[in-house]
């Protein structure tokens, strides 16, 4: 099985105070550590985990600066063969052009591929989207959400989707396809700074973003950043114990989890 | 290729004299006799138990064969960190740890949060002319209830004319207990940078707040030129010359709890003791295994960060309760992991757990 | 004719709450809401929209990505463009979504969470949520957008009027994915991590004879029980239970947390939490700091109210 995965690196924003500079043009990320996102790395460990079994090769491509490399050489330390990093200058926040960016790439570079791997979103953007554009793109069958993979074939795979509530479908997917990863799909090994060291003696190629721009354009654009509601501390239902109850209860029915 | 350890662990006559001491045998599956056993034979090591040591170095310290059992048990856990296989609590512990140089994960750019709400003002320790500098804690950077440790800290210090500075955000893991667990490459990267800061801004002496910290950069960064060390060791000094005087009565029962990484591990025993001597009115009591005996509150090794899976009585709890049994009001200890560990049985049994500086900033 | 085509999420026969936030942004758009929905026995308030497209295919097929866009293509073919089709920003509406932002080259905006009328801007969350992006579609022409639940439903209102109704024939059904069956969580194996609404318990039980108690009232509300370090270590819980940072990192739409005083480790574990409700008897028990309501009482009394109140 040959498999393509995709991952970012994205800022830690979990823990950060962050500000917007220039009146709402940009967020400040200069002092924000960054990091592989979550989702990619539960995506290539699942694909590494496959091609154990199966034989094959895992591809890992990043779309990203040249710092992205770092997240190229996780992933080949938790057992990708390759690393390919697509340097681009500014951000592509579209999830429509990173799709056509994608979908260029694969074609002018023949990357060969029997299923394509995504996290179902990235921490920085949380968009969720490039995945669906790019299967449709390509023509190719897409399913998202996967928590688990049944079965792996020669050319079909049958996947678990999950839903809310806890309830899960599965779906049979003919190859080759495109599938997006969720977290919690498995444990994903650890990878030692010193493993990550032993990584950096495979070459990861790199390619340049401005090679693949033909019908790249984005469709949506970001007005401003701003940021939101204040939250204040915790509102205190007070008042008599009956009335506080109650009005616990309201809340959780809001909230949609007590009917 | 051997390692040193191994070569170590070819001179164990199981004598048991680790496991003797070893505040986790009896009553977990880790029995460390055994473990030298195995890694002799070089059979298999089921996966969890290495993680149930707390690095309180007992064993080593008692050795009478010089095998080292604690760097041993290192090794063995730098085996499974390289395969990957480590628990899912200590991965976290230590990705955080490569992001945001603390095992919480909670952002750099906050390390240096706790100073900047005191009156007085902490300065960068570029900016002192002792480039003497209080070197923080992770744990003391960012949990609420320890928060106010380096706060205390610096208050006593600056009463007594001691001039000092922080180093904020630069500030990185000392790196301690990510050695313990047995991440070494991480521990470089932090040895690294904390270094490199140590050079840029000619830091001359290093108070720690934490014996953790202050046995590692001690002990662990190689010749560093540097004088480290406790706090305790400079607020005993202060007091005894006299330029902080206790001045307000503390009359309570207190017991003194020695943690590891202070006690058996560095030898200071005396200054904390000192300290809690020269309070009025305080009437320190001592536990049956105090000193070199001091039982492990099972803080360290990365116990912090993970809890293993058999469920038994903790020795918390065991320290607690005599606590209570000798009539202490207070247990006061001189470590932010003793002080976490111990307080969860403490609050039950309506005993208060104090660190060493909270009683400090009452009596001055 | 300008419209908004809003696909309405049916699962299992049951036409979603959050398909009410899809149909409220429709009014804040100023356009005439038209819901495609699957064949089946389920109900809907087809008196809050405009129009009804009524697609004779069932769920399953509907659901399903690449017969989805074939259903598109028709709907479009029969009453032209939409100005903006609007998806749930749920498991299936962002992958609906995103397929057919592919498949049609339409400009896409996932996880909505509100609306500027006069500018004509959708806010979305960036970098953890700490951050709004302010987005318009480039140029003219449909548009896509996902509805985070809970957003627009308040907009979504009685018509007073039946809508207008029409179907779609011949649904293409595509070979390359297909629905095989649906697959209930495992309901012995506890993954708190995946529960919906946590009821944590701390300390301030008190006693192992008091967490029957909790569980009935866990029952009650349909919650999880879960707890903090020192429950799981008294074994008064499973270890699988524990939230913090020796346990489990929890993040569910509501974290009701009784007798936990907020130590760091635990609030490491649920700060993320979508809503977080504390019931402590200390009013500076650290976790009111991270919580978004409070209740200052004892936690034993709270629960016999509660209880008392469910149970009437």
């Amino acid at each position: 099985m040959n498999l393509i995965v995709f991952t970012k690196r994205v800022p830690a924003t979990q823990e950060e105070e962050l500000r917007i500079t220039g009146e709402g043009k940009a967020v400040d990320l200069s002092k924000v550590p960054f990091k592989v996102n979550d989702w990619d790395n539960y995506s290539v460990e699942e694909a590494v985990r496959i091609v154990e079994k199966t034989g094959g090769a895992v591809t890992a491509v990043s779309i990203g600066d040249a710092e992205s490399d770092e997240v190229l050489r996780r992933a080949i330390a938790m057992g990708a063969k390759d690393g390919f990093l697509v340097e681009t200058g500014d951000v592509l926040h579209d999830p429509n052009a990173r799709a056509t960016l994608i979908q260029n790439f694969l074609k002018k570079e023949n990357v060969p591929f029997d299923a394509i791997f995504t996290g179902v979103q990235s921490e920085d953007d949380q968009f969720g989207a490039v995945g669906g554009i790019l299967a449709a793109k390509m023509g190719l069958p897409f399913v998202s959400m996967v928590i688990g993979i049944d079965a792996f074939e020669s050319d079909h795979v049958i996947a678990r989707r999950e839903l809310e509530g806890g309830l899960q479908e599965r779906v049979k997917v003919m190859l080759p396809c495109v599938i997006s990863i969720q977290t919690g799909i498995n444990e994903p090994r650890y990878v030692s700074i010193m493993g990550v060291r032993k990584a950096s003696k495979v070459e990861r190629k790199v390619f340049k973003a401005a090679d693949y721009q033909e019908n790249v354009v984005s469709k949506i654009e970001a007005v401003k950043w701003v940021y939101p509601p204040k939250k204040t501390g915790a509102t205190i239902l007070s008042g008599e114990l009956d009335g506080a109850c109650k009005e616990l209860l309201g809340i959780l029915k809001e909230k949609g989890v007590y009917q | 290729m051997t390692t040193q350890t191994q070569t170590r662990v070819l001179t164990c006559i199981q004598c048991g004299k680790c496991t003797g001491s070893c505040p986790e045998s009896g009553r977990t599956p880790f029995n460390i006799r055994m473990l030298m056993r195995k890694k002799q034979f070089q059979s298999g090591i089921e996966e969890s138990i290495p993680w149930y040591c707390t690095s309180c170095g007992a064993c080593t310290i008692r050795c009478p064969r010089d095998v080292k059992p604690s760097e041993v048990i290192i090794e063995m856990r730098s085996a499974f960190v390289e395969d990957g296989e480590i628990p899912v609590a200590i991965q976290k512990a230590l990705e955080n740890t490569f992001v945001q140089k603390n095992p919480w994960g909670r952002s750099r750019a906050k390390r240096g949060a706790w100073s900047e709400k005191m009156e007085i003002e902490i300065p960068h320790v570029s900016e002192t002319q002792s480039k003497r500098l209080l070197f923080t804690c992770c744990i003391q950077a960012y949990d609420p209830r320890c928060m106010v440790i380096p706060v205390n800290v610096a208050t006593i210090l600056n009463k007594g004319g001691v001039e000092f500075g922080v180093l904020g955000e630069e500030e990185a893991c000392c790196g301690n207990e990510i050695r313990r667990i047995g991440e070494s490459g991480l521990f470089e990267e932090l040895q690294e940078e904390n270094k490199a800061a140590f050079e840029e801004y000619g830091v001359k002496e290093i108070i720690a707040l934490s014996p953790h910290c202050m046995n590692t950069l001690k002990k662990e960064y190689g010749d560093l030129g540097i004088k480290i060390s406790h706090y305790s060791e400079i607020v005993a000094a202060m007091i005894k010359e006299g330029s902080i005087v206790p001045k307000e009565p503390y009359n309570k029962k207190v017991i003194y709890h020695d943690p590891c990484f202070l006690g058996k591990q560095n030898n200071i025993f005396d200054e904390p003791r000192s300290i809690l001597n020269a309070i009025e009115g305080l009437e320190l009591l001592e536990y049956s295994r105090s000193r070199e005996n001091s039982m492990c509150c099972e803080g360290g090794g990365g116990r912090m960060f993970f809890e293993v899976e058999a469920t038994y009585q903790r020795n918390a709890e065991v320290r607690v309760q005599e606590a209570v049994d000798k009539g202490a009001e207070e247990i006061v200890t001189s470590c932010p992991f003793c002080v976490m560990t111990l307080e969860d049985p403490a609050t039950e049994k309506g005993i208060k757990v104090k660190e060493l500086s909270e009683i400090l900033m009452e009596v001055l | 004719m300008s419209y908004a085509l809003v696909v309405a999420e049916v699962r299992r026969g049951v036409f979603e709450e959050r398909n009410l936030d899809s149909i409220g942004i429709c009014a804040l758009l100023g356009q005439d809401s038209i819901l495609l929905v699957p064949e089946g026995d389920y109900a809907v308030s087809e008196q809050l929209v405009n129009g009804l497209i009524r697609a004779k295919a069932e769920e399953a097929v509907v659901l399903n990505p690449l017969n989805m866009v074939n259903i598109l293509e028709k709907v479009m073919a029969a009453r032209g463009k939409p100005d903006v089709i609007v998806f749930t920003n749920s498991a299936s509406g962002t992958e609906l979504a995103s397929y057919a932002a592919g498949y049609f080259n339409l400009p896409v905006i996932t996880d909505v969470n509100s609306y500027d009328k006069e500018q004509g801007i959708f806010y979305k969350s960036y970098y953890s949520d700490k951050i709004f992006g302010e987005f318009r579609p480039s140029g003219e022409g449909t548009f896509i957008v996902t509805v985070r639940s809970g957003s627009f439903r308040e907009f979504a209102v009685d018509k007073g009027s039946a809508p207008s109704v029409e179907t779609i024939e011949d649904v293409t059904v595509n070979a390359a994915r297909t629905f095989v069956e649906y697959v209930e969580e495992e309901k012995t194996d506890v993954d708190i991590t995946k529960a919906d609404f946590l009821l944590s318990v701390g300390r301030g039980v008190g006693n192992k004879d008091e967490i029957p108690d909790y569980e009935e009232l866990a029952g009650l509300l349909k919650a999880v029980i879960s707890g903090s370090r020192p429950v799981i270590d008294k074994l008064w819980l499973p270890k699988a239970r524990q939230v913090g940072t020796s346990g489990k990192t929890v993040k569910p739409k509501v974290y009701l947390a009784m007798g936990i005083s907020g130590a760091f480790q635990h609030i490491a574990g649920m700060k993320d939490s979508d809503c977080i409700i504390a019931v402590n008897k200390d009013p500076e028990a650290p976790i009111f700091q991270y919580a978004h309501y409070g209740i200052i009482a004892d936690i034993h009394k709270v629960r016999d109210k509660l209880k008392d109140i469910l149970k009437a």
